[in-house]
């Protein structure tokens, strides 16, 4: 299923959220079982599984790994963990350190250090997304660079999970 | 705005909206474009939501059962709701209380109140109370409709599923399960009809849930939610009642009987009442071994004592603001919703975390039942002026091979939600495949709510790895569970046999609904027949308006075959003596008109998108292409003019 196709928005990393939201709530009008309270079983069926999948593929556009991994599909990439080319020992050593201090924070409690931390990464994700979107616009997307950046990304995802996680056990 | 009587014997059915209160329930319908709360047999609207069990077999509901609290403890069951979809092992059935357990040996996955002449499942009090206010709407409008019954939206599949039963038991015919912050917000949207960001933040007397929403032109989204299902002003009543036993003398367990608890709690309902206005409260207690004692509560003991509940709100009001990517300061307005958002202390506590005085305008006892019965005259009226869209609020997962969790549906997710997962067979020739689905947010499956487990059987005997099961979990506009299974390999549907970890399966639901029936069997089965051809009636309705406006993407056959099976639906609904029959007939029309209900669907899509087209021509031009692109790979022409 081709999430963007679902939502009749053209296949693009980036877009306006507003118009996303926009396109979200219009089909949401017309397939919402609330609007199909009075119909036949089977259109309401329908209207189901046609929410469903709206909402789905909402959910995949929303998220930029997602969005990403949609689009990649749609350029024949294999968009399988593990496809992308290794990353810089640098990158690695990075993570490594921000695992720590992640772990840290968590023994700690420290909830300022944990602010700070995903402060810093979220400064790093916003970078890897500039990049990723500037690969998609290129004439001819370099596949390695595409496919770095979602590495990143996915791991930046990851991380600000467990950030969150751990923040709800300090909340 | 407490409706008192507009009795009219010829008025059509009414749908109406019920909130089923873990302290007060009460039952609203609209009344010139406004909710108005009906007056129940206490002759005020909120219904205590306690029953009372005598002993040949009466049943009593309200403020009289609340009479027989001190005298038969055992016998009257108050917040049942807390016991709703919950196991017996469970924490909540250890509070303090006055209830008396039946031995859960036989059913561990329900719990069994023993009120001396019978044993009763929370389900079956619920029904009471659901009866209750059924008979008073039915008073004063007449006919009734369907209901519209609200329930916290933290309550997860089987807190829900046991709600439905409930109604169902009670012969109310489920609209739907509204969330109750979501009913809340809406009984205000439309009051304020203002856009905006808001945060509803409910504690009652057993749930708290804080959801945060924005309204834009009548659609209202929820953008997160969050809460505790066992957190609520009841809690507040046993910190105090516990300093109260402490007074009196009642430290062992032994001295602390039913009637002793059930006066305590009662005592310290009305101290928490009185420190709503005054800074000091005082009750006049019985002492072990005979006498009285005064207590005294200071409003700043109280407040200092309850602190640890309070904070809890804290919790789950920063995390919902965190999942929808919000700041206080976001906020447009708070809304305050049950009965324990009139404790001073959390008025207070909810002004510090938001930034700003909350609104209480409308009665927090009032406002979620207004919200259902708004949602219930939209549904009914098939408006589409308003659109609630809610979400998903405990995650949903299935249990690993390790005992870890496989989370296929994340929390906060918009309903309806579906996700597809697949399995495969660990051992040669497997035959059958234990599924097992759970709701939460912890990591070990053990520490998750434990949703039901699904036996996938007849699996064609092959190499371990090798057949491919695809099981489809759904999540309707209810926030129910429902559950597919396809083996790939060889393209059969699997037979799912759904095991509810807690509650009631469909077949006791079933005898339980024979039960309190007078003629049992015989009484089910005519109002089956009844019920049957109502819904055959109004789904031959529904063809002909179809028919009405699509006609046009119909095939000549189709479209005999579609008259065919009406009219035996129409001859059907006259003879038919067995529900099995018109069944028969509705099948076959269902099966008739399947193409044809897809051909509509596309074209209220087309149209949905080509309604934008009129605004910004330019750029849905390619929109539009994009979904005749999508309809026509998945094999249904495009119409040309839906373009």
């Amino acid at each position: 299923m081709d999430p963007f196709q679902t939502l009749g928005i053209e296949p693009a990393f980036e877009l306006d959220s507003k118009d996303l939201e926009q396109r979200h709530r219009e089909l949401s009008r017309a397939l919402h079982p609330d609007r199909h309270v009075g119909k036949t079983p089977g259109e309401r069926r329908h209207a189901l599984g046609r929410a469903i999948e709206v909402n789905d593929a909402y959910r995949i556009v929303k998220d930029p790994v997602r969005r990403a991994e949609a689009l990649l599909a749609r350029l024949g990439l294999s968009v399988e963990e593990g496809a992308e080319p290794k990353a810089a020992p640098e990158f690695l050593m990075e993570v490594m350190e921000q695992r720590e201090l992640l772990s840290e924070a968590r023994a700690k409690r420290d909830r300022a250090g944990l602010e700070r931390l995903r402060a810093t990464i979220e400064a790093q994700q916003a970078d890897a997304l500039g990049r990723l979107a500037r690969a998609f616009a290129a004439t001819t997307p370099d596949s390695a660079a595409l496919l770095g950046a979602l590495g990143e990304l996915r791991y930046f995802a990851r991380f600000l999970e467990e950030a969150g996680a751990i923040e709800d056990e300090l909340l | 705005m407490v409706l008192l009587d507009i009795f009219d014997p010829k008025a059509p059915p009414r749908a109406i909206g019920i909130d089923l209160g873990t302290t007060h329930s009460i039952v609203a319908a609209m009344r010139d474009e406004r909710p108005m709360a009906l007056v129940t047999c206490d002759g005020t609207a909120l219904l205590p939501s306690v029953v009372y069990y005598g002993d040949h077999g009466n049943v009593v509901v309200g403020q009289a059962a609340r009479g027989f609290s001190a005298r038969a403890p055992e016998r009257t069951i108050a917040s049942v709701k807390r016991f709703m979809g919950r196991g017996a092992a469970d924490e909540q059935t250890k509070k303090l209380g006055t209830y008396r357990f039946a031995d859960a040996a036989a059913d561990e996955r329900v719990v069994h109140f023993d009120v001396g002449s019978r044993v009763v499942t929370p389900v079956e009090v619920s029904a009471e109370i659901l009866r209750s206010l059924a008979q008073s709407a039915r008073d004063h409008l007449g006919a009734v409709g369907g209901a519209v019954i609200t329930v916290p939206a933290y309550f997860d599949d089987a807190q829900r599923q046991a709600t439905k039963d409930a109604a169902k038991l009670a012969g109310l015919t489920v609209l739907r399960l509204l969330n109750e912050p979501t009913a809340a917000a809406l009984a205000y949207g439309l009051d304020k009809k203002q856009n905006g960001t808001f945060a509803v933040y409910d504690l009652g007397g057993g749930t708290f849930d804080i959801t945060l929403l924005t309204l834009d032109d009548g659609i209202f989204q929820v953008r997160s939610t969050g809460g505790d299902s066992a957190l609520g002003g009841d809690d507040m009543d046993r910190v105090i009642a516990e300093e109260m036993l402490a007074a009196m003398g009642c430290a062992t367990e032994a001295s602390r009987t039913p009637e002793v608890v059930s006066v305590v709690l009662d005592a310290a309902r009305q101290a928490k009442h009185a420190l709503t206005d005054a800074l000091v409260a005082e009750v006049e207690l019985p002492k072990l071994g005979g006498g009285h004692v005064m207590y005294r509560l200071e409003r700043a003991h109280f407040e200092d004592a309850i602190a640890p509940l309070v904070e809890r709100t804290g919790r789950a009001a920063r995390r919902a603001l965190r999942d929808a990517g919000l700041a206080p300061t976001d906020v447009d307005g708070v809304i305050l919703v049950g009965g324990s958002t009139r404790v001073p202390r959390v008025r207070a506590y909810v002004r510090e975390l938001f930034g700003q005085e909350p609104l209480a305008d409308i009665d927090p006892d009032l406002v979620v039942a207004y919200g259902a019965a708004v949602q219930a005259e939209l549904l009914a009226s098939e408006s589409d002026e308003v659109l609630l869209l809610d979400v998903l609020p405990l995650s949903l997962g299935v249990e690993t091979m390790g005992g870890g969790v496989d989370k296929i549906l994340p929390r906060n997710t918009t309903i309806p939600a579906g996700a597809k997962s697949v399995f495969t067979t660990y051992a040669d020739d497997q035959t059958g495949f234990v599924i097992h689905v759970v709701q939460g947010e912890r990591e070990l499956a053990s520490d998750c709510r434990s949703l039901a487990r699904f036996v996938l059987s007849g699996i064609p005997p092959m190499p371990a790895g090798m057949a491919r099961l695809e099981v489809e979990f759904f999540v309707d506009e209810n926030n129910l569970l429902q559950v597919e299974a396809r083996e790939l390999t060889t393209g059969l549907t699997q037979h799912v046999e759904v095991q509810p970890s807690y509650g009631l399966t469909d077949e006791q639901v079933e005898a339980m609904l024979i039960d309190a029936l007078d003629h049992g069997e015989a009484d089910l089965e005519a109002r089956r027949l009844a019920d049957a051809r109502v819904e055959a009636e109004r789904i031959l309705l529904a063809t002909r308006k179809g028919l009405a406006t699509d006609a046009d993407l119909l095939e000549p056959e189709e479209a005999a075959r579609i008259e065919r099976a009406m009219s035996a639906l129409g001859e059907a609904i006259e003879t038919a003596t067995k529900p099995a029959r018109l069944q028969l007939c509705l099948d076959e029309l269902d099966d008739a008109t399947h193409r044809f209900a897809g051909q509509r669907m596309n074209r209220a899509i087309a149209a949905a998108i080509a309604g934008r087209n009129l605004m910004d021509v330019e750029k849905t031009v390619e929109h539009a292409a994009g979904v005749d692109a999508h309809l026509l790979a998945h094999g249904h022409p495009v119409e040309e003019e839906s373009r």
